[in-house]
């Protein structure tokens, strides 16, 4: 066991063994490190090809044909291209755009974006465990909605929403549906063409691949229209100009390919040590549950802890590496929006934990776990005056 | 414990392991008490003090808050052995953020303590009474 328990897998996972040796074979000389876009010689089409085979992999993960994958830096960068990107190219079509206060920030400071341009955006409320009802997304559409996002799953409470639903009536009603898959994919099952997903936004380093490369899915039949974001060489349709870091789409390939041969077993395993971690934490008093009891990923946990201030929490903590909410809300310092946004108040929120479990993970992790946090808890409250009466 | 997070001084660290000072002494006529912040807002402290004469003699704290917040009242129980009533009425906080190393965006849990500290000096006998 490492000298840190790594519980913020769903900021970011190690890279699997497997996926760094696939990465190596592109990097160094004598390997597949050529321009995948200079197919005049030898060395370039062997990257291009390295570069394909990835682009399928990506694509049979969730359904998709592989000619529907347009590889970027990230999801962000994905979630980006498919709103902005969507709403310009059919902006005369309609300026309405649904999605949900618990969107990540790359989805919802798009739709800012989309406001300042004109855009008129609905910010559906999800219950009180998270979820965000297929009748609220159809109370919201309006003759002028364009575009419709939501997250399959959330990656502070990991409840999992059904996009499934929701794309079968947003397909329905001739809406463009957006996801953004970055902590579901992989994960859970996905398929583009059954949950009739528009444009599907994906990541490789959550998924024990690389940071900086992730990928975008965009519907061909019909075909679906985009305005790039940047300009340049034309590579990725002319949807994503820049040189193709070979290594990292390589890397990313490799990270879906395990993940589709593996998702189930290791799913169950991962579901396993989840509910092991929160029977532990649930012994605890005063430690409650985020989101849906059942409507959940595998891999992540969410709980508040009554009775202690957040930061010290994390501070009595160091042998674990956990989150106080998303890493991305945490860079702010405020309370995490997301269960603000699901009732909790600014204290409940600041004192949440967001534990998250990967490949990694082993059971003797989980149990350190469970015994640093409940000593640490112990020690706050003891030293804490007793509440006002 | 945290040693490589440079959000925390030396001292914050220390008094975190430690937490001397922590708990309450039995309430009888020497003990004195004052209390400040609430939970809501990320900062609740009550401090009890010991008396003999004009004199603080031994102070204890429970605090609810960040690690800044809790040593800064682990600290303060040791520096208010020995203050006289006037002393605590004029307790300033900046001691103790120069003490800690207090960051500045964490000035206001400190003037928490010095509200509570000026509530003791409030609830000695004979003296004004609680603003708190």
């Amino acid at each position: 066991m490492s000298e840190v328990v790594y519980l913020d897998n769903a900021a970011t996972t190690a890279v699997d063994p497997r996926v760094v040796a696939s990465m190596l074979e592109c990097l160094g000389p004598g390997g597949d490190y050529a321009n995948p876009s200079a197919v005049g010689h030898g060395p370039g089409r062997r990257a291009r090809a390295r570069v394909e085979q990835a682009r399928a992999e990506v694509a049979a993960l969730v359904g998709a044909d592989p000619s529907q994958v347009i590889f970027t830096s990230g999801a962000t960068e994905a979630d980006n291209l498919a709103l902005l990107g969507a709403a310009r190219f059919y902006r005369e079509r309609g300026r309405h755009v649904v999605t949900s206060r618990t969107e990540h920030p790359a989805v919802l400071d798009a739709c800012r974006q989309l406001e300042r341009e004109g855009f008129e955006v609905t910010y559906l409320k999800p219950g009180p465990d998270g979820i965000v009802e297929v009748a609220q997304v159809e109370a919201a559409l309006r003759t002028d909605t364009l575009l419709v996002s939501l997250m399959h799953v959330n990656n502070e409470i990991g409840v999992v929403q059904d996009v499934g639903e929701v794309g079968r009536l947003c397909r329905e009603r001739g809406v463009l549906f957006h996801v953004d898959a970055a902590q579901g994919a992989g994960k859970l099952p996905l398929d583009v063409g059954r949950d009739c997903i528009d444009l599907l936004a994906l990541t490789a380093h959550k998924l024990h691949g690389p940071k900086g490369v992730g990928a975008l899915c965009v519907r061909r039949e019909p075909r679906l229209g985009l305005v790039p974001l940047s300009h340049g060489g034309g590579q990725e349709r002319g949807l994503r100009s820049g040189t193709l870091p070979t290594h990292q789409i390589v890397g990313m390939g490799a990270a879906y390919r395990i993940a589709a041969a593996e998702m189930g077993e290791e799913g169950a395993r991962i579901a396993g040590l989840r509910d092991r971690l929160w029977r532990g934490l649930a012994a605890v008093p005063g430690i409650t549950l985020n989101g849906h009891a059942t409507r959940r990923a595998p891999g992540i946990l969410s709980v508040t802890v009554d009775g202690v201030e957040g930061e010290s929490l994390l501070y009595a903590l160091p042998q674990l590496a956990v989150a106080s909410g998303s890493a991305c809300a945490t860079v702010s310092g405020e309370p995490s929006y997301v269960l603000r946004a699901l009732g909790r108040s600014d204290r409940l929120a600041q004192s949440s934990l967001r534990l998250s479990l990967g490949r990694f993970t082993t059971a003797a992790e989980i149990d350190l776990a469970v015994q640093a946090i409940g000593a640490a808890v112990s020690r706050l409250r003891a030293v804490a005056p007793e509440p006002r009466a | 414990m945290t040693a490589d997070d440079p959000r925390y001084g030396h001292e914050v660290r220390r008094r975190m392991a430690s937490l001397a000072g922590a708990g309450s002494f039995a309430s009888g006529p020497d003990v004195i008490a004052g209390r400040a912040g609430d939970r809501e807002q990320g900062a609740e402290v009550e401090l009890q003090m010991r008396t003999a004469g004009d004199r603080v003699t031994e102070a204890r704290f429970r605090a609810f808050g960040c690690p800044h917040f809790i040593a800064a009242a682990s600290w303060l129980t040791e520096h208010l052995a020995g203050a006289s009533r006037d002393e605590l009425g004029h307790w300033d906080w900046r001691e103790a953020a120069a003490a800690l190393e207090v960051p500045p965006a964490k000035f206001g849990r400190l003037l928490t303590l010095q509200d509570a500290v000026r509530d003791a000096a409030g609830n000695w006998p004979g003296g004004a009474a609680s603003t708190v």
